[in-house]
């Protein structure tokens, strides 16, 4: 969810829960006030009429044309007893002149003259009604409550878009921030202080990774150089103790083990060498590479290195494959995509291979499930066929050099192992 | 042959002078820039075995120092750094070979007699052993005489066995730098034993005196055939 959502969702609830008390509140201020004043008209016209009453002097009509009424009647003591004798209530009365039913403000008040006779004098005053108002008071709420949020939204959401820029440049330059490579700082061009602090802890975290990270590239760079004169000097003095002649059969094949093991170590050393130089983008001077003839040749030496294991390929080059690519690692990546199928192949297996103009698929026969692709192209991740030599680097090389070229390299399971370049 | 080894690890140092000397060559030390320096200024070598990682010094520098100084020495560089961009520099600057480490004592040989000979042949590259001759330039390879075919594999093995006569050949080895780094994880070398079949089969109908002789257990042998 956007902030701006968010924030939109919030303000209209927000809102709305005031609009709806003040409303209520608005209604009442109103409907106080007009009882008010009516009340004080409603008992200005009993006193009169009283005052008039009592002093035996005639009363007025009925109505007097100004919709206002008067009741005079006699109560019985106990009546009078039981009542306030000022009581004011809401009602709906009949006005015989309109023919209709009206709301009415109508007080009733009690007195009794010198004959101890009770009285009930009813007053009442048409006013207005408070369904109208209601309504009309509803009405204009929502009004000004769709206004208002119109309004707000459109407001906050410009302010907002206004002065998050920062926030998106910020975010902009993360999203395309790759480690290893180095970028000039974004340039926020803001004087809000939260901006600056969160720019300068983002560029302070980017470049201590970079840091890291280039630390540890080179420590890899320099075991693996350092490692190189002391295996030299195992392996050299192996082949001098291999060239004395009293050794016997046995010696020699122990030998023969401690140089193959070495070896192993040597290559590892070496293919770890040449990950940390693909990833040092030390490969350059691209120039067009036919795949289909590296396929070929390569081809040729592993199906005469692997003739033991009787592996049927199949391989129907169509079109010419060529791509743009340093001639190291095009052979490279074919040498380990190639090996990989051959080496994790069960005996008279198959190899499929298919070249378009724009991909190359290799698929081979092996175990029958899936692998796991998450953790396929991680180094030193070993399948359950890999054997004793295997670096497990060999499809994290072929990984690196593809991504250095923006190549895709997909796994798929679809009874044979398929590696997919696009 | 006077050679002259800058290497400044002792052992390193130490295993190659010794196998240099079982091939009869004179060896002649020098652990840092500044005796190399010394060294080279005084006197004069057949061949320079140059490491590039020096304590006090870079290699290359010494190679350019050489350079400037006219001198003729044939110039093999070792070195840690196998990148095609440090060789290409190493030879651009007037190297004759370079050799990453870490290389096969073997191998080493071969490079040293081979820019040897190139010089002191002046340019006409033969090689030799018994009655078979291989001429690297144009692959061929002449037995008693008589021009004989070899497939390429045959003759990648052929070239490799006589550049390094007389030394015990690991299979592995052998296969790393023929069939190149396809080799590795393969734990069947039936491969290889086709091919040298193959090419006993043709040296011996062709009548060399030269034989490849198994190791068991080992690998291989080139070694002159007893009479």
């Amino acid at each position: 969810m956007k902030l701006i959502y968010r924030i939109l969702v919030r303000l209209s609830i927000a809102l709305l829960v005031l609009l709806a008390i003040w409303g209520v509140l608005f209604y009442l201020a109103v409907i106080d006030e007009v009882n008010d004043e009516v009340d004080d008209s409603l008992e200005d016209y009993s006193e009169l009429l009283i005052t008039r009453a009592l002093a035996g002097e005639t009363l007025p009509d009925h109505s007097d044309g100004s919709n206002n009424y008067y009741f005079l009647s006699k109560v019985t003591p106990a009546y009078a007893n039981t009542q306030n004798h000022i009581r004011y209530s809401d009602e709906m009365i009949y006005i015989k002149e309109k023919k209709e039913t009206e709301p009415a403000r109508i007080l009733r008040t009690i007195f009794k003259d010198k004959q101890q006779q009770y009285y009930e004098l009813t007053v009442s005053v048409p006013t207005i009604e408070k369904q109208d108002l209601q309504e009309a008071i509803w009405n204009w709420m929502l009004l000004l409550y769709i206004t208002l949020l119109l309004l707000i939204l459109i407001i906050n959401t410009w302010i907002y878009y206004q002065s998050m820029r920062p926030l998106f440049v910020l975010l902009k330059w993360m999203d395309q921030y790759t480690i290893g490579k180095t970028r000039t700082p974004p340039d926020l061009q803001t004087k809000i202080t939260e901006f600056q602090k969160l720019n300068d802890a983002a560029v302070r975290v980017v470049d201590r990774n970079q840091t890291i990270y280039e630390q540890q590239k080179q420590f890899i760079g320099n075991v693996s150089h350092e490692l190189q004169t002391p295996l030299a000097i195992c392996q050299n003095r192996l082949e001098m103790l291999a060239e004395n002649e009293n050794l016997n059969e046995e010696q020699l094949t122990e030998i023969s083990k401690i140089q193959q093991t070495l070896s192993y170590l040597i290559r590892l050393n070496k293919s770890l060498l040449f990950l940390f130089r693909i990833e040092n983008g030390q490969y350059q001077d691209p120039c067009q590479i036919c795949l289909n003839d590296l396929i070929r040749t390569q081809l040729e030496d592993y199906q005469e290195i692997f003739r033991y294991k009787n592996i049927e390929v199949e391989w129907n080059p169509q079109n010419n494959l060529t791509v743009c690519m340093n001639e190291i690692l095009a052979t490279a990546l074919i040498s380990n995509l190639l090996k990989n199928a051959f080496v994790h192949n069960v005996s008279s297996g198959k190899i499929h291979i298919e070249t378009t103009d724009s991909h190359l698929i290799i698929c081979n026969t092996g175990r029958h499930e899936a692998l796991d692709s998450g953790r396929l192209f991680k180094r030193f991740y070993q399948g359950k066929t890999a054997g004793e030599g295997s670096t497990g680097l060999g499809l994290s090389i072929a990984e690196s050099i593809c991504k250095l070229y923006h190549l895709q390299l997909r796994y798929e399971y679809n009874g044979m192992h398929c590696f997919h370049i696009e | 042959m006077k050679i002259l080894v800058i290497e400044d690890d002792p052992s390193l140092r130490e295993i190659i002078c010794r196998s240099l000397e079982k091939e009869r060559y004179i060896t002649e030390i020098a652990p840092d820039f500044r005796t190399a320096l010394q060294k080279t200024a005084d006197y004069s070598y057949d061949c320079i075995l140059l490491d590039i990682m020096l304590p006090d010094g870079n290699g290359l520098d010494l190679l350019k120092a050489l350079k400037e100084q006219h001198k003729k020495e044939n110039i093999i560089i070792i070195s840690a750094k196998d990148s095609l961009e440090d060789k290409v520099s190493g030879l651009n600057l007037g190297a004759d070979d370079y050799l990453a480490k870490p290389f096969h004592l073997a191998e080493l040989i071969a490079r040293v007699k081979s820019v040897i000979r190139r010089n002191h042949r002046d340019g006409i590259n033969l090689i030799e052993f018994g009655n078979i001759q291989i001429d690297p330039d144009h692959f061929q390879v002449v037995i008693a005489d008589q021009a004989i075919e070899l497939n390429r594999k045959e003759y990648d093995i052929l070239l490799y066995f006589i550049q390094r006569p007389e030394r015990v050949i690991n299979k592995m080895t052998l296969a790393e730098s023929v069939w190149g780094d396809h080799i590795d994880q393969v734990d069947n070398f039936d491969f290889i034993y086709t091919q040298v079949k193959n090419l006993r089969k043709k040296l011996s109908e062709a009548g060399a005196t030269a034989e490849l002789k198994a190791v068991y257990g080992f690998g291989y042998k080139m070694t002159l055939q007893s009479v």
